[in-house]
């Protein structure tokens, strides 16, 4: 089966964002009554429907994950690595009241260490699951590492990249990209990653420089209007810096980030499929502008609303022997429903808006023979991400 | 029209078959091209998905295998399918809004109980176990406890006096410049070089004292330590930041009715050991001035932030003075002076910086 012909494109996401609303609001609501504990299986059902919306040549993504699975995975994360890491933070706070400040600093870095390198794992494991949970004909994808490795590189990467005056940040990008790409495999295909991170110095570098040179140009304005005019020299000396810091420098990473991807994805390939992601820079500064305007849309009038009312008046006094929440229930409820359920309606469109987004965007061309991909050997996995869940994270 | 046909993955190969699905009791064939496969249970088929009027099915055991019908199904195989899932299995089963209410009410009994149960827990706590995890988690404040000469046999007269009883009980001068006072794990209180500085007499700091001993006394420490770990464990739950704060506000400090507590136990132990409360009265208007002066910032600063308002305990104290009785001072000037300087005359303190409260 190859790509052309009647689909111009081999990946569609057919969702309607009105079919999307029901699941997000009655996932906002349960997970709200749960005191959180439904969010796992709100996920499964976000990705239930943006898999199955989401078609590959002639057929639907399924996403076979469970909540339950997620569930299990967090209770793991929760034993295995937040009771130690809460254990840390007290030994760390003990040994600093105790004046033990050069220990604390060590097992402070210590700490810090291990966090990099669970972030590396997690972000591993995370990738792992979803592919092994994606099931495309009946065929999945997986892996049978577990990522220690891409834990320990990962973390030496990252340091090292950062050091060098954080000029090799592309290098460890590209590199840690490849290294958990080339782990993962289709059916019976390995991913196939070959990225040159020099290809992104150059748009890097300009992220590098905006920043001094904003600094230069105001010290110019600054400085060269000493003695007459000065304040307005200084006025604008300080607009230079807030559009270099705040408006170039994000436009410039932003940038960045479009060639990053479109560089990561160009050089993706399984067997004999090559996936392009034609995103180009204004396609995301228009998605994140987007998620944005929906930020705006459930705080702004939460704030007003708020005001208006007059909620937060028995909150001012936030002090012992009084407690805010129990002394101003009707209050305190009538806040939570204003703020906190327009936020919770947020995060499950950000969601949809960015997928929806990924796969507009993403591109394959090839072959594909149906009777050669066959099931993929990897072993199940009995858990979700457990990790990358706690450290809320993308997987891609 | 339904219909019995359907579309098949066996997990093995991508290659989509159709056929049909062929009912026998309680488990099937699937008919493909006019040969039956293998028999299976309804039972071991869960549930995939379904979008428009196609429903996907899965085999228990078996991944990747999949059975999909585009068009109504059959009704002699409807009823052997497992029911459609929507928002899990017992939600589905309990139904949204009985399952939402419900889940409401465990979770304000979940919330009842970690936020009550303290008040019965912490008593069981043996003192010694607090007064390990006092010392483990402050120590001597790194080497901050002010020793000049006469002013902790000082302080030690000043609570003995007002607690000639007590025992398993250290106070201790802490040189750190902030106008508070702190019980800690184990029967520390420590009171605060600035404290020290703002209090005008020794039945002031007895007051202030007095207030601490009771927490100590009332294991409110212990409490406040149970609550923040039960709600963290509880609200662990929520992802992150919304559990992180909802868990400072709730448990961040004592309740109010621990401190009128702790209040009235200062005052009934000044009354047994004859110190006039008058004086910490008048600590506490002075306090009350700085509140009226600072707004609702003062919240934020030393004492105001870990106890409450001032101007309400001014006048319980205030209320609290016998004008019949015939009062005697706490402890005498040369006592006194040697407490308010054992900070400047120790010479091996350290100096508090680097330390962030």
């Amino acid at each position: 089966m190859s790509i052309s012909g009647e689909e111009n494109t081999a990946f569609e996401f057919e969702g309607r964002w009105q079919d999307f609303i029901p699941i997000g609001i009655t996932n906002a609501l349960l997970t709200l009554v749960t005191l959180g504990f439904y969010r796992f299986w709100a996920t499964t059902r976000e990705r239930r429907y943006l898999w199955s919306k989401t078609r590959f040549i002639d057929d639907r993504l399924e996403w076979t994950g469970t909540g339950l699975e997620l569930f299990i995975g967090f209770l793991i994360a929760l034993v295995v690595f937040f009771v130690p890491i809460i254990a840390l933070q007290f030994l760390i706070q003990a040994l600093a009241l105790q004046g033990q400040g050069l220990l604390a600093g060590l097992v402070g870095l210590g700490f810090y260490f291990v966090i990099l390198y669970l972030t590396g794992l997690a972000i591993f494991r995370g990738l792992r699951y979803r592919l092994s949970r994606t099931s495309w004909h009946g065929i999945h994808g997986g892996s049978d590492d577990p990522g220690f490795r891409y834990g320990l590189s990962y973390f030496w990467k990252t340091i090292a990249g950062t050091l060098a005056l954080g000029l090799l940040i592309p290098w460890a990008m590209t590199n840690l990209w490849s290294e958990r790409w080339n782990r993962m495999s289709f059916g019976p295909h390995m991913f196939e990653s070959g990225p040159e991170w020099q290809k992104l110095m150059k748009r890097y570098v300009l992220c590098y420089l905006a920043p001094i040179g904003g600094l230069i140009l105001a010290a110019i304005a600054g400085f060269g209007s000493i003695g007459e005019a000065s304040i307005s020299g200084m006025a604008f000396a300080g607009v230079i810096l807030f559009a270099s810091f705040y408006i170039v420098l994000p436009l410039l990473a932003l940038a960045y980030y479009a060639a990053f991807f479109r560089e990561m994805i160009g050089t993706l390939s399984l067997s004999t499929l090559d996936f392009q992601f034609n995103a180009r820079t204004k396609a995301w500064f228009m998605l994140f502008l987007g998620n944005l305007g929906l930020w705006l849309l459930a705080l702004v009038p939460a704030l007003i609303i708020i005001t208006a009312l007059g909620l937060t008046d028995g909150f001012a006094n936030i002090q012992p022997g009084q407690n805010p929440m129990l002394e101003n229930p009707v209050n305190f409820l009538l806040i939570l429903i204003v703020i906190v359920i327009p936020l919770m309606l947020v995060g499950p469109f950000v969601r949809y808006r960015n997928w929806s987004f990924f796969i507009r965007h993403l591109e394959a061309g090839g072959e594909i023979n149906l009777d050669a991909l066959t099931q993929s050997p990897t072993r199940d996995l009995k858990q979700g991400e457990g990790l990358l869940d706690a450290f809320d994270m993308g997987a891609i | 029209m339904t219909t019995r046909k359907i579309w098949h993955f066996d997990g093995n190969s991508a290659v989509r078959r159709t056929g049909e699905i062929v009912v026998d009791g309680e488990s099937f064939h699937l008919n493909i091209d006019g040969i039956l496969s293998e028999r299976y249970n309804f039972a071991d088929l869960v549930f995939r998905s379904e979008r428009g009027n196609t429903r996907v099915y899965g085999l228990t055991g078996r991944r990747g295998w999949q059975i999909g019908f585009d068009a109504e199904v059959d009704p002699h195989v409807e009823v052997r399918l497992p029911k459609v899932e929507k928002f899990g299995r017992w939600i589905d089963r309990a139904g949204l809004i009985p399952a939402a209410i419900i889940s409401v009410g465990l979770s304000a009994a979940a919330l009842f109980v970690i936020v009550k149960s303290p008040d019965y827990l912490a008593p069981l706590v043996p003192l010694s176990w607090e007064k390990q995890l006092g010392d483990a988690m402050v120590g001597d404040f790194g080497g901050r406890f002010c020793n000049g000469p006469g002013g902790q046999e000082a302080l030690d007269a000043l609570v003995k006096r007002i607690e000639p009883a007590g025992t398993q009980l250290r106070v201790r001068i802490a040189n750190i410049n902030m106008v508070n006072a702190v019980a800690l794990p184990g029967g520390t209180v420590i009171i605060f070089r600035g404290l020290l500085q703002e209090a005008k007499s020794p039945d002031e700091l007895a007051g202030v004292i007095g207030h601490e001993i009771g927490h100590v006394r009332n294991r409110d420490v212990m409490q406040s330590l149970l609550r923040q770990a039960g709600l963290s464990l509880l609200l662990g739950g929520i992802s992150g930041d919304a559990g992180g704060y909802a868990n400072t506000l709730v448990s961040a400090t004592y309740s109010r009715e621990a401190e009128a507590k702790a209040d009235a136990f200062s005052i009934d132990l000044m009354k047994r050991a004859n110190v006039s409360p008058k004086d910490t009265a008048g600590f506490f208007a002075r306090l009350a001035e700085g509140e009226k002066m600072l707004g609702k910032a003062a919240a934020a600063l030393g004492y105001l932030s870990s106890h409450p308002l001032s101007q309400s305990r001014e006048a319980v104290f205030r209320k609290s003075a016998n004008p019949k009785a015939a009062y005697t001072a706490s402890i005498t000037p040369q006592q006194w002076r040697a407490l308010i300087e054992s900070c400047a005359n120790d010479t091996d303190v350290k100096q508090d910086d680097g330390l962030f409260f």
